[in-house]
Parts: C-alpha cells; structure tokens; sequence
C-alpha cells in the first residue's frame, strides 16, 4: 500500500529541484498540496520562483487553489509555462 | 481527429492519409520548424523538446475537440517531436481538413497559438560551443613543436 504522494518536475521546475521526480510521505488521510510544495521549496529555493508560475497537475488535472488536499498514490506535476511548437 | 507525441523525424509525407475526406475542398498546413538562431555570438544548433507524457495526449485531443467544435472544420492532426531536433527539422505539423479554406486558415492558427499556452510541451536551447571555448578546451601543443601562425 502506498503512504506516498510522487512529485514530477519538467523543463526549469526539474533544474531547480535537480531531480525529474521526488516521492514525498503523506499520512493515510492525505496532506494539504500547498504545504507539501513548501516544504519542497524549504529544500530547494531555486523551485520558489518557478513554483509561482507554474500550473500544478493532479492525477492528470489542473488543480488550482491553496486547499487542495493530496493523498496517499497521487502523482502531482509542476508544469513551467509551455513553450511548445 | 488524431493527435501524436513521437520522438521521430517529422515528413509531410505521411499527413495525407488523416486527412482523407471527399467534403473537404481545403487543407491547411502548418509545419514549425527548429529556426536558426545567435545571441551574443552563440548559435542555437538545436532544440531539445520534452514533454508530460501522461498528460499531453489528453491536452491535444481537447485542443482538437475546441477546433472542431468552434470552426466546424471536417479533420484535424497534429503531431509534435520532442527529444532533440536539429536547426532545420520539423517540430511539429499541424494540418485541418475543411469544406472552406477561410475556416481551414482560422482553425490551423488557432491550434498552434492554443498549442504554444496550453499543451505540456517545453523546450530548451543547445548552443554551439563560442569558438574562446573550443580554444580553451584545444590542447597545448606537445612540447619541442611549436604551433603554426
């Protein structure tokens, strides 16, 4: 059973972190998103400028709003602005 | 309506065949293409593209569903390269079938401009390395010889 929420990180999100992906403990009855992203922040400054800019994707939806709550197995994607074709 | 992420070259060649349809009196193609670029000097030589696997699929096939839906244009495809792509090769293509060219024109530029903000695509530049870093990193000549000019 999994106790633990998977962070990905694209493009800039991925430079300032240094890792395309990092797996964070959360309790059984989940964690508020916004929190979990700071304390990623706590550990890697350079993600804070790239964070305020970027859109956050939730088991594949945009998620928005500082409340939002992660649970154990989701996977949550900090996508930088696209700069696609 | 097709969409595709591959890390392949890119040929026209093979567009025709989604776009098969006798209502169509117009075709619109768009092709992006990694351009030649310098900054200070430096030149691009190519772009590396990547891309939220898991979720650009989805992107594009809205992307498609908006197009069809607002212009009421008959088939689309698009299919973008990620990995790295050389100066001159195609990144991405775009074509729209439809009765009218007029709608084939609207709904290609609205697909690639939504494209650009709204698919989870990213890319960064390579650059060539200046020449003061190829002489940097050319070795000194061996001892006992000396180097011509």
């Amino acid at each position: 059973m999994k106790s633990s929420v998977r962070l990905l990180f694209f493009a800039t999100a991925r430079e300032a972190v240094g890792a395309a992906a990092i797996d964070r403990e959360v309790p059984a009855r989940g964690a508020i998103l916004q929190a979990l992203l700071s304390s990623v922040v706590e550990e890697h400054p350079r993600l804070e400028p790239v964070l305020k800019v970027s859109r956050v994707v939730r088991n594949g939806r945009y998620v928005s709003g500082t409340r939002t709550r992660v649970r154990p197995g989701d996977e949550v994607a900090i996508h930088p602005p696209y700069s696609g074709g | 309506m097709t969409c595709e992420i591959t890390s392949r070259p890119l040929y026209l060649a093979g567009v025709e065949r989604h776009l098969g349809d006798p209502g169509s009196g117009a075709v619109v193609l768009f092709v992006g293409r990694v351009r030649r670029e310098t900054d200070r000097g430096r030149r691009i030589t190519a772009l590396d593209y990547e891309t939220d696997r898991a979720f650009v699929l989805q992107q594009l096939g809205d992307l498609e569903r908006q197009a069809i839906q607002r212009f009421a244009v008959r088939r689309v495809y698009v299919i973008h390269r990620v990995g790295r792509i050389r100066v001159g090769a195609a990144s991405v293509i775009i074509a729209v079938a439809a009765a009218h060219r007029a709608t084939a024109f609207r709904a290609a530029r609205f697909l690639i401009e939504k494209l650009k903000r709204e698919v989870p695509i990213w890319k960064a530049n390579r650059w060539a390395r200046s020449p003061a870093a190829r002489r940097r990193r050319t070795p000194p000549p061996p001892p006992g010889r000396r180097s011509p000019g």
